[in-house]
C-alpha cells in the first residue's frame, strides 16, 4: 500500500463500535467467550491455524490490566494432554472444558480423552481443525475421518460444512455437552469454514427437537406423591437401608441435597469411585468406597443391607462383580438416574425415577417434611448405625505398619494428615489410584479427579494441570504411579512453563503394580512385561530438566512426615518420588466377576466368613 | 425373539452411521435395516430388525433414544 494511503487511513478516526470483519475462526472465539470460556487447552497445526490466530487477536484486542490474557490458550506436549487438561478443568469446576486441536493426528491423539470424558460423564467441547471441504475424502495431508471416529466415542459430533451454520452449531455443542447426562461434543471444522467471511449474530441454535424434548421431559420429571409414599413405606419397613451414591451426585450438583436427605433419614452412604466427595468421607455415616477395592466395611454393609438406594450410580462391573450375588439381602432396590438406559440395566429394581438427582432428592426431603417423617430423629435405624460403627471398627482399613520398606498407604495417610480432606487430587490408574481412593478424605465434591470408567493411565498429570487452572488457589496434588506418569511425562514441562504450583507425588514401585497383583493372583506369578526394576529412568533428573526447583526422592520412612510437610508447603511446582514396597497389594479385593462374600482382605484387614482362603475361587477365567 | 425398532432420525451428516455404529459397538446384530425418506426432507425413517430377549432390546432402544439426531424410537415385537 502506498505510504500516502496508509497515512490517510491512519488519519481516519474509526467509530468506537466498529468491529473488524469476522471469519469463521472469529466466530469460534466469540462463541467461546459467550459461553464463559476462561481458558482453552490446545495444540496448533495447519488445519486449525485460523482459530489459533483468532484467539491471539482476541486476546490482543482485550488487554488486561495485570498483563494476563482474557482467554489464555494452554499448550500441552501432546493433544492427549490437552484433552485431559480440559477434562481435569471440567471435573474440578463443573464448567465445560474446551480443547482445540488440529486435523489428523491432532484429532486422533485426543480420541482417548474424549472417550474418557464420555465414560465418566464429563462435559467437554473439542474443536478439531479439518482439511478444507474440497479435500475431505482425498487422503489429504493430516486428514482423518474425525466424525466417524469420534461418533463412536463422543456424546455427539458435528462436521460443519456450511459456514452459516458454524455459530449455531458451536452454541449447540456447548448446550449438548453440559445438559442432561454431561459428555464430550466434538466439532470438526474444515479450514475453509474457519476462513469464510461470516458475521457473528450472537444468537441461534441448531434444531435438535428429539434431544430437547427428552431433556425437557427429564427436567420437568418429578417424583409424585404416590411414588414418594412407596419409597418411604419401603424405608419404614427396612431395618438396614443403604445409599449407594455414584458420580451422578457430583454431576447433578446434588451433594447438598444428599446431605439433607441423609440428615432426614439417617441412611448410611457408600460411594463409587466416581462418587467420592459427593458425601463427606469423614461423616460417621460415610462408608467410603464400595466394590472391587472398596473398604471391607462398605462391602459388608452392601452384603447385609435389606434396602439399597442407588443414586446416580450404574451398577458398573467394578462395583457389582457378580450382578446376581450383589446386595443379596436387599429385598428392595431403588434407583434414581438421569439416564433412562441406566435404570435396571444390570440389576432389576423395585422402584425407579428417571430425573435430575438434585431435584429428586429435594422432592423426597419435602415429602418427608410434609408428612412428618423423621426417620433419623426417631432413631429408626439406631441398631443399624451401631452395627455399621462396629463394622468400621472391626474391619478398618489397615496395612503393614512395621515393615522396613515404605508402604504406599503410609504415604497417602501422610498427605491426608496435612490436606485434611480439602485438597484436589488427581491420579493415574492402578494401585496408587486405589490406595488414594481408600486412604484420602474428601470433604466435598469435585476434589477427587480420576479416570474411573475408562481407567486411562496418564490422566493424573494433565488432569492436575487442568484442575489448577480451574482452581488457581487450591492445593492440587497429582498422586501418580511410575507406569501411569510415563504415559504423559511430557506434561511435566507444561507445569513449569505455566508456573503452576501442582504437587506431584510419585509412588514408584518399579513397574505396573496392579498388573503384577493380577499376575500374582491369576497367572501363577509370571510377571509378563510388568517389572521395570531394570528401567533406567531417573525421575528426579527428568523433572529438574523440566524446571522443577523442588524435587526429591524419598527412601527412608522416618523422613516421610517432615518431607511431606515441606513438599506440600512449597510455593511452586514440586515433585516428590517415594520408593515404595514393590510387593504391596491393594486390599480388600473382590475378584472380577466374584461376589462380595469372596472378598479377600489381605493380612491386615479382618475378614469374615469364607473370603480370604481361596482368592481366585469362583472367578471365571474370562473376567477382566 | 425378533423385535422391530422404528426410528425417526434427523437427516444430518453421519446420523445413520451413528445409529448403526452404536448397535455394533454394543454387540447387537442388525438383521435388516431399511432407510427411507419421509414427507419432511429433514427427517428419515429407519426400520431395524434385531434378535434378542426383551430386556436386551429394551436396553438398545433406550440407548438409541440417547442419540442426539434421534427424534423418536418405537419398539415392537415381531409377530412369531
Amino acid at each position: 500500500m502506498p505510504a500516502q494511503l496508509l497515512q490517510a487511513e491512519a488519519a481516519i478516526d474509526p467509530h468506537p463500535r466498529t468491529e473488524p470483519a469476522t471469519t469463521g475462526a472469529d466466530v469460534v472465539v466469540r462463541v467461546f467467550a459467550e459461553q464463559g470460556a476462561r481458558v482453552l487447552f490446545g495444540y496448533s497445526g495447519g488445519a486449525i491455524l485460523p482459530v489459533f490466530d483468532a484467539v491471539f487477536r482476541y486476546n490482543a484486542r482485550h488487554p488486561q490490566a495485570d498483563g494476563s490474557e482474557l482467554m489464555p490458550l494452554v499448550v500441552p506436549a501432546n493433544e492427549q494432554g490437552a484433552g485431559f487438561m480440559a477434562g481435569g478443568y471440567a471435573r474440578a469446576s463443573g464448567r465445560v472444558g474446551i480443547a482445540v486441536v488440529t486435523s489428523g493426528p491432532g484429532a486422533t491423539n485426543i480420541v482417548t480423552p474424549v472417550r474418557d470424558a464420555l465414560a465418566d460423564s464429563v462435559p467437554l467441547v473439542v474443536i478439531c481443525g479439518q482439511v478444507p471441504s474440497s479435500a475431505i475424502g482425498s487422503d489429504a495431508f493430516q486428514e482423518a475421518p474425525v466424525s466417524t471416529i469420534m461418533g463412536a466415542v463422543a456424546k455427539h459430533v458435528f462436521l460443519v460444512t456450511d459456514p452459516r451454520r458454524l455459530e449455531s452449531t458451536l452454541r449447540t455443542a456447548f448446550e449438548i455437552a453440559r445438559s442432561g447426562r454431561p459428555g464430550p461434543v466434538v466439532v470438526d471444522i474444515p479450514k475453509d469454514v474457519q476462513n469464510a467471511a461470516v458475521a457473528f449474530r450472537g444468537h441461534g441454535q441448531l434444531p435438535i427437537p428429539g434431544y430437547r424434548a427428552r431433556l425437557a421431559a427429564i427436567q420437568s420429571a418429578r417424583i409424585g406423591d404416590d411414588a414418594c409414599a412407596t419409597l418411604f413405606a419401603a424405608l419404614q419397613r427396612a431395618r438396614r437401608p443403604l445409599i449407594y451414591a455414584g458420580g451422578g451426585v457430583i454431576a447433578a450438583g446434588a451433594d447438598a441435597a444428599l446431605r439433607r436427605f441423609v440428615d432426614a433419614t439417617g441412611i448410611p452412604v457408600t460411594t463409587t469411585l466416581m462418587g467420592i466427595g459427593g458425601f463427606d468421607t469423614t461423616d460417621p455415616l460415610a462408608l467410603h468406597l464400595l466394590g472391587m477395592h472398596g473398604t471391607a466395611y462398605a462391602n459388608y454393609a452392601v452384603e447385609d443391607c435389606d434396602l439399597l438406594l442407588a443414586l446416580g450410580a450404574r451398577f458398573d462391573d467394578r462395583v457389582v462383580g457378580s450382578p446376581a450375588a450383589f446386595a443379596p439381602c436387599a429385598e428392595f432396590i431403588a434407583q434414581i438416574d438421569i439416564d433412562a438406559a441406566e435404570i435396571g440395566k444390570v440389576k432389576p429394581v423395585q422402584w425407579q425415577h428417571n430425573g435430575d438427582l438434585r431435584v429428586s432428592l429435594e422432592s423426597l426431603c419435602r415429602y418427608a417434611d410434609a408428612h412428618g417423617l423423621d426417620l433419623h430423629g426417631e432413631g429408626r435405624y439406631a441398631d443399624w448405625h451401631a452395627y455399621i460403627a462396629g463394622l468400621k471398627q472391626a474391619h478398618a482399613m489397615d496395612y503393614d505398619r512395621t515393615s522396613a520398606p515404605i508402604q504406599p498407604q503410609a504415604v497417602i495417610e501422610a498427605i491426608n494428615r496435612i490436606s485434611a480432606g480439602r485438597a484436589i487430587v488427581s491420579t493415574g490408574v492402578g494401585q496408587h489410584q486405589m490406595w488414594a481412593a481408600q486412604y484420602m478424605d474428601f470433604r466435598g465434591p469435585r476434589q477427587w479427579l480420576t479416570s474411573g470408567s475408562m481407567g486411562t493411565m496418564g490422566f493424573g498429570l494433565p488432569g492436575a494441570i487442568g484442575a489448577q487452572f480451574a482452581r488457581p488457589d487450591a492445593l492440587v496434588i497429582d498422586i501418580d504411579g511410575d507406569g501411569s506418569i510415563r504415559m504423559n511425562l511430557g506434561e511435566l514441562e507444561t507445569v513449569t512453563t505455566y508456573e503452576l504450583p501442582v504437587k506431584i507425588v510419585l509412588l514408584n514401585n518399579r513397574g505396573d503394580g496392579m498388573v503384577r497383583q493380577w499376575q500374582k493372583l491369576f497367572f501363577d506369578g509370571r510377571m509378563a512385561s510388568s517389572d521395570k526394576s531394570l528401567h533406567t529412568k531417573d525421575f528426579i533428573k527428568a523433572v529438574q530438566a523440566d524446571g522443577f526447583r523442588w524435587a526429591r526422592r524419598l527412601e527412608r520412612k522416618e523422613e516421610l512426615d517432615a518431607v511431606m510437610a515441606e513438599f506440600l508447603a512449597f510455593g511452586g511446582p514440586a515433585f516428590l518420588e517415594v520408593m515404595i514396597d514393590p510387593d504391596a497389594c491393594v486390599y480388600p479385593m473382590v475378584g472380577p466377576g466374584a461376589s462380595y462374600a469372596q472378598m479377600i482382605t489381605g493380612d491386615f484387614i479382618a475378614c469374615r466368613g469364607r473370603g480370604n482362603a481361596t482368592p481366585a475361587a469362583g472367578i471365571h477365567g474370562d473376567m477382566f | 425373539m425378533q423385535h422391530i425398532l422404528t426410528i425417526l432420525l434427523q437427516n444430518e451428516s453421519g446420523a445413520l452411521v451413528r445409529v448403526a455404529g452404536m448397535f455394533a459397538s454394543r454387540s447387537y446384530n442388525i438383521e435388516s435395516l431399511t432407510v427411507a425418506a419421509t414427507a419432511d426432507p429433514a427427517i428419515s425413517k429407519l426400520v431395524l430388525c434385531v434378535h434378542g430377549d426383551d430386556q436386551a432390546v429394551a436396553q438398545i432402544a433406550n440407548q438409541t433414544c440417547k442419540l442426539i439426531d434421534v427424534l423418536e424410537v418405537h419398539h415392537e415385537k415381531a409377530a412369531a
